[in-house]
């Protein structure tokens, strides 16, 4: 019982955490990413029809990231070079990705709502030899799809990254003082774009997370997690651990939600305000601590 | 100073987006010219296509306004959509409840109960901005998620009309509907009450203390903390005025076309609200032409669904072309030095 919860709660969190990683990135370097949203959206649909046209679920995914990626470009050159006020330039991000996807579901696949892609290869399941067998911790470590066993891999690699290389160290100075990053070298414009570029690339992965595994692409099937993965990258504090406990709790909500939906006769509908009122919660108790710990 | 080149910059905005929206038509429709030509001429066709696209400009004027003076503030108001859906929930839900009243009587207690809904919805983003520091950007949204989940939950299970065939709520009294102009077109005089609270915005926002406070808040924060001025005082206000006109959106809407709520009526409205004051640069005169090309948009490519045959959709691109282009500060100069490169070849 209790293993299944975290089952659920592990699948349930990949599609947010590989975007909180991607908006770690970007938090990491100054800039507040609420694009996450959309990237992941477009990804979405692009990657589950591209795997179904192609029949290849790595190109599929590629084209997926490919188009995020170009998103995360439009915005960092917006905000960086055209000094768009960055959170406009995230809202244009995620109102053009609203409204591409439903167009082309329209125009491509001849439906705005449900599109099931039948013939798309599945991303199957993967059990790892031998840990698979392990009562208890069995279903807790084993079982899932390549893109979840890659978010884990991609937040110790992000982790290294970030607290490990001279890249790390620049992208936070470019975060923490601008000036003092500007007065030795460090380029600002440089480190936002890659940090915009790189974000774009994570958004993309955890929209592939969301429509591939169910073969299903679905208009606005993101249903704000991008945001709640840009909650997630706040409370962390530009901390990885702190990102993966994040995400995890928000995975845990919406695990709750589903369970709570299969197991009582409570409206569906109040049960999916579940996530949105955890995820509120969460910020409103880091922000209530951070400013007692300001006043201390 | 710049008005002249905003006013440039605004054009170009849109001319690059119609090319677009052209672009996409011609790519997507197997008869391009008639579904073109539906687009651009087919809202000034007849009464009927003209009134529709003026109906549908009402809720995008009050959104815009609302964002506006969330806008002027330096605080973005994410929630539009929420406030807008629910409080049209709570206001119908009144007016079907309190059908003994007389109705105009009725009116006004329905459009001050629903647009306070609206306002506290948005007023809790800013009071928990005001006290916590708590980001309303984000605080917003997650609220306006929750409450169009809550207010779907009632208009398909508690408030559902058992008769209608989909997700809707019982219709209230006839005699409360705002009176239509152009029928069968759906345009209410609803617009001369949009109108005039764009007119009574303005004075709010140009010439009372209040609209100054919030001009000088938005503008610099420590100035006004110098100058006396309550900061958080002015976040929950500029947030609660936002969330009164949402409010005042979505019953508007409600009272004019539909007579109940029906599930996802408003989808759009908050989000097109903003685009439409970026549009205006949060100035409330302007946001009535910015409207109305938001509402142009949607009825070309209605017309043009119904005429020819592209989907309707293609609005959504030219409206997030738009959207895109005019966050670009930036763009002007960027055309300009160009130009300049260009000349120095």
């Amino acid at each position: 019982m209790i293993e299944d919860f975290i089952h659920t709660t592990i699948t349930m969190m990949t599609p947010i955490l590989l975007a909180a990683i991607g908006g770690l990135y970007t938090d990491l370097s100054g800039m507040l990413n609420i694009g996450l949203e959309g990237m992941m959206l477009i990804s979405a649909f692009i990657s589950v029809y591209v795997t179904s046209i192609t029949q290849n679920i790595l190109l599929g995914i590629l084209a997926g990231i490919g188009i995020s990626v170009f998103l995360g470009f439009v915005m960092g050159y917006l905000s960086l070079k055209l000094r768009a006020n960055v959170f406009v330039a995230g809202l244009a991000t995620n109102l053009f990705a609203a409204g591409i996807t439903v167009f082309l579901s329209d125009n491509l696949c001849g439906s705005k709502g449900t599109v099931f892609f039948q013939d798309a290869p599945k991303l199957s399941v993967i059990e790892i030899p031998i840990i698979d067998k392990i009562p208890f911790f069995g279903r807790i470590f084993s079982g899932y799809n390549a893109l979840t066993y890659l978010s884990i891999i991609l937040l110790i690699v992000s982790f290294y990254l970030i607290f490990r290389t001279p890249y790390g160290y620049h992208l936070r100075a470019v975060g923490k003082n601008e000036k003092t990053a500007h007065s030795v070298g460090i380029s600002i414009f440089r480190h936002r774009m890659i940090a915009f570029l790189v974000s774009g690339l994570f958004a993309g992965l955890g929209g592939a997370a969301l429509s591939l595994p169910l073969q299903t692409f679905v208009g606005g099937m993101t249903n704000g997690r991008g945001w709640i993965a840009l909650v997630a990258v706040v409370l962390s504090q530009g901390n990885p651990i702190g990102l993966f406990i994040s995400s995890f709790v928000f995975g845990a909500a919406s695990a709750f939600s589903n369970t709570l939906q299969a197991l009582t006769a409570l409206s569906p509908k109040l049960l999916l305000t579940l996530p949105f009122v955890i995820t509120l919660v969460a910020m409103i108790i880091y922000s209530v601590r951070r400013n007692k710990s300001y006043e201390r | 100073m710049n008005r002249g080149l905003n006013l440039i910059k605004t054009l170009i905005t849109i001319t690059i987006s119609l090319v677009i929206g052209i672009i996409t038509i011609v790519l997507t429709s197997s008869e391009p010219l008639t579904a073109i030509d539906a687009f651009f001429r087919g809202p000034f066709s007849n009464s009927y296509f003209f009134g529709n696209m003026l109906a549908s400009s009402i809720p995008l004027i009050l959104t815009g306004l609302a964002a506006s003076v969330a806008f002027s503030a330096s605080n973005f108001n994410l929630g539009l959509e929420g406030q807008v859906y629910f409080s049209a929930l709570v206001g119908t839900y009144l007016a079907v409840n309190l059908s003994s009243l007389p109705a105009f009587l009725l009116i006004i207690i329905v459009l001050a109960v629903s647009s306070l809904a609206g306002g506290l919805l948005a007023a809790l983003s800013g009071y928990l901005k005001a006290k916590w520091n708590v980001n309303e950007l984000i605080s917003s949204l997650l609220v306006s998620y929750t409450i169009i989940y809550v207010t779907d939950f009632f208009v398909e299970g508690p408030f559902k009309d058992p008769m209608a065939g989909f997700s809707a709520s019982p219709y209230f009294s006839n005699d409360l509907m705002l009176s239509k102009i152009l029928p069968p077109s759906q345009l209410h005089t609803g617009i001369f009450i949009a109108v005039g609270i764009v007119i009574f915005m303005y004075f709010v926002c140009k010439k009372s203390n209040l609209g100054f406070e919030i001009y000088i808040t938005g503008r610099n924060k420590h100035f006004s903390k110098y100058a006396g001025i309550s900061i958080g005082k002015i976040m929950v206000i500029s947030m609660m005025i936002s969330g009164i006109l949402a409010g005042l959106a979505g019953m508007i809407d409600v009272f004019g076309i539909h007579g109940r709520v029906i599930r996802g009526f408003s989808a759009g409205y908050g989000w097109n609200g903003i685009a439409v004051a970026l549009i205006a640069r949060s100035n409330p005169i302007l946001v009535i032409p910015a409207a109305l090309f938001f509402a142009f948009l949607e009825s070309g490519a209605n017309v043009g669904s119904l005429l020819s045959d592209i989907t309707p959709e293609v609005a959504r691109i030219i409206q997030s072309v738009v959207f895109y282009l005019v966050t670009a500060e930036g763009l002007l100069a960027f055309i300009k030095s160009r130009k300049k490169v260009k000349t120095d070849d």
